[in-house]
């Protein structure tokens, strides 16, 4: 603990000391209708000498000497300005506001990035998608969404047929940090995982780090998915919606005070419930599922250094069965997210600003379950209580340094029943953990000369499970047999420090073309408690304790990049290796619901997974899109499974391809193709089976007997390849000054592919042989969405 | 629970999805063949103290038999507990006999083998019981003893007029009293004129459950699907060990393993050289007539 304290404050005073000098000129870039940030708009002088970038909060800042400058100010889908300015001994606070160029902004690209910074940046293996990008791809039943789309990029592989899940460079599901405004997600999906939680109309830009994650990012193994909402117009109020075939969406926004403050709100719900029912039978009517969630968002500028914004969202899947046999069951289960973020902007000076954030976020499941006079309710989920500190400093033009520190309450409720069954009152529960996790992180960007830029950065994170707590102590048959060690509230069980240490380096070897490469060591100290390999609203998060260690993982990433015809096409090609440790399996038949024992049902072992991913995208033009493909490996070892051999991991893939297309017909008329192929699924299938619990029935003069399946090796067989195509078509009903509509027409899988969901057998007894049947989710699906905004 | 609820919303989301399946080849390399038993004993039926034996085959053998493995010796010893040592009392050990081997069964019983049985066996409660096999060169052995019996206390039921189908439902409830230790249960029913099982998969519905969620007390057991009115409903409420709990168990969840999200489960089992178990029933028994 020391040297970490000692590291952070050598760093805090080496920026604190760090020679001024010059004036600057700094402010931020704002869409000069809705006010919102501009990320990552080029401000530079017209001779090119001098310039920089926006940040995330659209904020820029350039030193100058004294003189007189004419800056072109752009950015991508608006008209550039160009404005001429005098520096003399103060330095000068200018924000800009440029207008949307509506032809621009139709036009299927990868936001913020007109210039060549994904050459010169050290920034490699992220990614960013706008929400107006996302719209545009093809999409089941009408529904666009944010966790499908990035499936399309290489590294980033989707779970399976329409799912929201997905897999970053040979991680698990639980190794992504999903943020939503800074707040964690811990269950980002609706309807088993077919939706995720992300309503796009609220949704402003998407970023994945799947590799050389940054500093200020810890916690997961895997990759960092940030999903940025919609900040609210502060200029004019407007209404965004859609209305799809199985749900519908509206977003508004607009100015609290005009040019001060803004708000947006957005909802969403499904009504599977409402089409579903004319197709039951009476008994069946009361039977349903919906989900529908809220986002809310407001900010002020309190004054030029100062801005306050609060982001929330609150959201529920629903799920109601009664019997169709016996009226007197049922069922209701409700889970869902609940999340709200508060940020306090300020800017000290010319050079450091800072970012302070208050989140709280909770994921809950609650199943109620009623037979007649008897019933009983179950619950379980998480809660973290967070708060943030970053600091952003620019020291000199050679330095941009980002530190602060992190620190989460986290409360686990595994489960907790009650109700009553016959004379049995139940009041059961499992015991509830607590945990601090801690972080601290520095950073810093630096130029080496011209060519080379290096990020380097350290994170050193600190994880302690606290009490109360009283540890249970069971048999080898699973019988709870005693209490062990009790912990008051507050005493220390475990802990469980660990060093960061995140290198990145660009050399670059011309203006268009530079080597980068990236090391990053990273913690985990959540883990999922799932047997499926897919998440279900019943899986449970566990955390660190003195049975269950962090993961760990190493990845090691290099990459050239290289753009081409004035930076009109971007290509890459990345290879990363990634050594994974203490990763978390079930023993075979684990039982994972409200198992007190949970952690001795666990197994630890190692994976690996390593891979090159290209990629070339045409970012400007009628035709814009990218194709990806990656070459990967991801496998596991424990000595419990397998006999010990290293297995392919479930979502292995070894090859695997998207290609995106969007052409801009005329004014009207705008179109997208997608096509993905991926080497199928590593799946586990038996190898023999045997008869067993037999009887003889006498009627049929027959024995009678069940089949049981044997597994001998873990998932050493491949499901057939993936592969689909899907085109969608966008017609611009109706644009005027206050009214514009749209149409959006898809044909999901244009070819009929049957690809596979699962695969199942069944004994024949007629035939005298076992069939194999494999089941596929989605055949040719055309559907139509209305979108609007006013 | 959760089981539940992921079939419910499987369910669900498949009527919804529309999923299509169609019949495809698998080349699964063969399995290496293990040998497989099951052997039962309990304090009342006769007719439900047996030992089974067969091997696995190769997942796609057109054999959809029962496999059974013939001439096998097949023993059964009761011991007496001696503070923390067994003591077997091979004087009462009992040999099992190859069903096969009586004259006349391959036509009573077409397609039963690999039973072997003794209707001289008497298991008692409490006693701890061991059980030797040689079946083609391998050794198996294990160990079990019967519970204490819990007892039915009462069974009752309610009757609704089924307007669609136009006759009556009748929904059973059954009590009995789960005391204060930890108790590990086996329900077998059978719905039919003969209340008598020929072995346990003679039985209509299986029921494999503990103690953990509902311990202590009077306890309704009830069933979501109605029976018809006139049913004969025979009850087996049997008390297993917890080692043989683990095996049912794992076998009920390996044995209704399918779908998407699925993973393969193998069997816990409690014998030694043979992939099975060797499980002592306290048996509780009620027959009634739904009228």
């Amino acid at each position: 603990m020391k040297p970490f304290i000692s590291l952070f404050v050598c760093v805090c005073l080496t920026l604190v000391g760090s020679k001024l000098y010059g004036q600057t000129i700094n402010g931020f870039v704002k869409d000069s209708i809705t006010g919102e940030a501009l990320v990552g708009a080029i401000i530079k002088t017209i001779d090119g000498k001098k310039g920089a970038a926006t940040d995330v909060k659209g904020y820029y800042k350039i030193d100058l000497t004294t003189g007189s400058y004419t800056f072109q100010i752009s950015y991508l889908g608006y008209i550039t300005q160009q404005r001429t300015v005098t520096v003399s001994a103060q330095d000068i606070n200018i924000n800009f506001a440029l207008s949307s160029n509506a032809i621009s902004t139709k036009e299927a690209v990868i936001t913020g990035q007109r210039n060549n910074k994904n050459v010169t940046s050290t920034e490699m293996s992220r990614v960013e998608l706008s929400g107006e990008q996302v719209k545009t791809l093809p999409v089941i039943f009408g529904e666009p969404d944010v966790l499908k789309a990035i499936t399309l990029l290489p590294g980033i592989k989707s779970g399976g047929e329409g799912g929201t899940g997905f897999y970053v460079r040979g991680g698990g599901p639980d190794q992504n940090l999903i943020l939503m405004d800074d707040a964690v997600i811990y269950n980002a999906s609706h309807l088993l995982g077919f939706l995720s939680v992300f309503n796009t109309d609220a949704v402003r830009n998407v970023e994945v780090i799947k590799g050389g994650i940054p500093a200020n990012y810890g916690g997961r193994l895997s990759s960092i998915l940030n999903v940025n909402l919609r900040e609210g117009d502060e200029q004019k109020y407007k209404v965004n919606g859609g209305i799809g075939l199985i749900s519908s969406r509206i977003m508004a926004e607009g100015p609290i005070q005009k040019g001060k403050s803004a708000f947006m709100v957005a909802a969403r719900r499904t009504y599977i419930d409402a089409l579903v029912k004319p197709f039951l039978t009476e008994e069946q009517k009361s039977n349903g599922y919906y989900f529908y969630d809220f986002n809310a968002k407001a900010h002020i500028h309190l004054n030029d250094r100062n801005k306050l914004s609060f982001s929330g969202y609150y959201g529920r899947d629903i799920f109601n069965f009664r019997s169709p046999t016996n009226q007197l069951v049922k069922f209701q289960v409700g889970w869902g997210n609940a999340a709200a973020s508060l940020k306090w902007f300020h800017s000290f000076n010319k050079k450091l600003y800072s970012n302070t954030i208050f989140i709280y976020n909770r994921y809950d499941l609650n199943n109620q379950f009623e037979f007649g006079e008897n019933g009983f309710k179950l619950s379980s989920g998480l809660e973290d209580l967070n708060v943030k500190q970053d600091f952003y400093f620019t020291p000199n033009k050679n330095h941009s340094i980002k530190f602060g520190g992190q620190y989460i309450y986290h409360t686990f409720t595994p489960g907790i029943a009650t109700g009553q069954v016959g004379t049995i009152t139940i009041d059961e529960s499992i015991n509830k953990q607590y945990a601090h996790e801690w972080a601290l992180y520095a950073m810093d960007e630096f130029k080496l000369g011209p060519r080379l830029t290096f990020n380097a950065g350290i994170r050193a994170v600190f994880f302690t499970q606290i009490g109360p707590y009283t540890e249970r102590v069971f048999d080898s048959e699973g019988i709870e047999i005693g209490q062990g060690k009790t912990y008051n509230k507050g005493d220390v069980i475990v802990t469980y420090p660990g060093l960061e240490p995140r290198l990145a380096g660009t050399l670059l070897l011309n203006s268009n073309t530079s080597v980068k490469a990236s090391f990053t060591r990273t913690y985990q100290f959540l883990h999922l408690a799932t047997t499926s390999g897919a998440q279900f609203p019943a899986d449970l998060w566990v955390p660190s304790s003195k049975l269950v260690k962090p993961q760990l993982a190493y990845q090691y990433a290099l990459g050239v990049f290289k753009n081409f015809n004035e930076n009109l096409y971007e290509t890459s090609i990345e290879a990363y290796y990634k050594p994974m440790y203490n990763q978390i399996e079930f023993k075979p038949g684990a039982n994972l619901f409200f198992n007190q024992n949970l952690e001795n049902e666990m197994i630890f072992g190692e994976g690996l997974s390593y891979g090159v991913e290209f990629f070339a995208k045409k970012k400007f033009g009628k035709l814009t899109g990218w194709i990806g493909y990656t070459w990967s490996r991801s496998t596991r070892q424990f000595d419990e499974l397998n006999q010990g051999k290293s297995y392919f991991f479930r979502y292995d893939r070894t090859h695997d391809i998207s290609l995106v297309a969007s052409y801009q017909f005329n004014k009207k008329w705008s179109g997208t193709l997608v096509f993905v192929y991926g080497t199928g699924n590593a799946a586990t299938l038996p190898t023999s089976r045997f008869a067993y619990r037999p009887g003889y029935d006498i009627i049929e003069n027959e024995p009678k007997f069940t089949f049981v399946d044997v597994y001998d090796k873990i998932n050493d067989f491949r499901l057939p390849a993936y592969h689909r195509m899907d085109v969608s078509f966008t017609y611009l009903q109706k644009q005027t000054q206050k009214f514009e509509s749209s149409w959006n027409f898809s044909i999901y899988n244009v070819y009929n592919r049957a690809n596979p969901y699962f695969i199942y057998f069944v004994p024949d007894i007629e035939e005298m042989r076992v069939k194999a049947y494999m089941v596929y989710l989605f055949p040719i699906l055309p559907s139509v969405a209305w979108n609007f905004k006013f | 629970m959760k089981q539940i609820l992921n079939y419910l919303i499987l369910g669900l989301s498949m009527l919804l999805f529309a999923a299509c399946e169609k019949e495809i080849t698998v080349d699964l390399p063969p399995g290496k063949a293990s040998l497989v038993v099951e052997a039962s004993i309990n304090q009342q039926f006769p007719n439900l103290n047996y030992v089974y034996i067969s091997r696995t085959i190769d997942y796609f053998n057109p054999d959809l038999s029962l496999n059974g493995v013939r001439n096998a010796l097949v023993y059964i010893t009761p011991g007496t507990i001696v503070g923390n040592d067994t003591i077997w009392n091979d004087s009462a050990r009992i040999q099992m006999i190859d069903i096969n081997t009586i004259p006349g069964i391959d036509f009573l019983l077409p397609g039963f083998s690999g039973i072997y049985f003794n209707p001289t066996i008497s298991p008692q409660i409490g006693v701890p019981y061991k059980l030797e096999i040689t079946a083609e060169k391998e050794r198996v052995i294990g160990y079990t003893s019967i519970p204490k019996v819990v007892e039915i206390d009462t069974v009752f039921w309610r009757q609704e007029f089924d307007t669609q189908e136009g006759d009556t439902d009748m929904y059973v409830t059954f009590e009995f009293t789960d005391g204060p230790d930890q108790n590990n249960y086996r329900l077998a029913i059978q719905n039919g004129f003969n209340p008598y099982l020929l072995g346990w998969g003679s039985a209509s519905q299986f029921r494999t459950f503990d103690d953990a969620f509902l311990n202590d007390g009077v306890r309704p057991y009830s069933f979501f699907r109605p029976f018809n009115f006139g049913d004969t409903l025979s009850l087996y409420l049997t008390s297993v060990g917890r080692k043989e709990y683990l095996f049912w168990e794992s076998f009920a969840r390996a044995a209704n393993n399918g779908g998407p999200f699925a993973t393969p489960i193998s069997v816990k089992s409690n014998i030694q050289g043979a992939v099975g178990s060797f499980t002592g029933y306290g048996v509780s028994f009620r027959s009634v007539i739904i009228k």
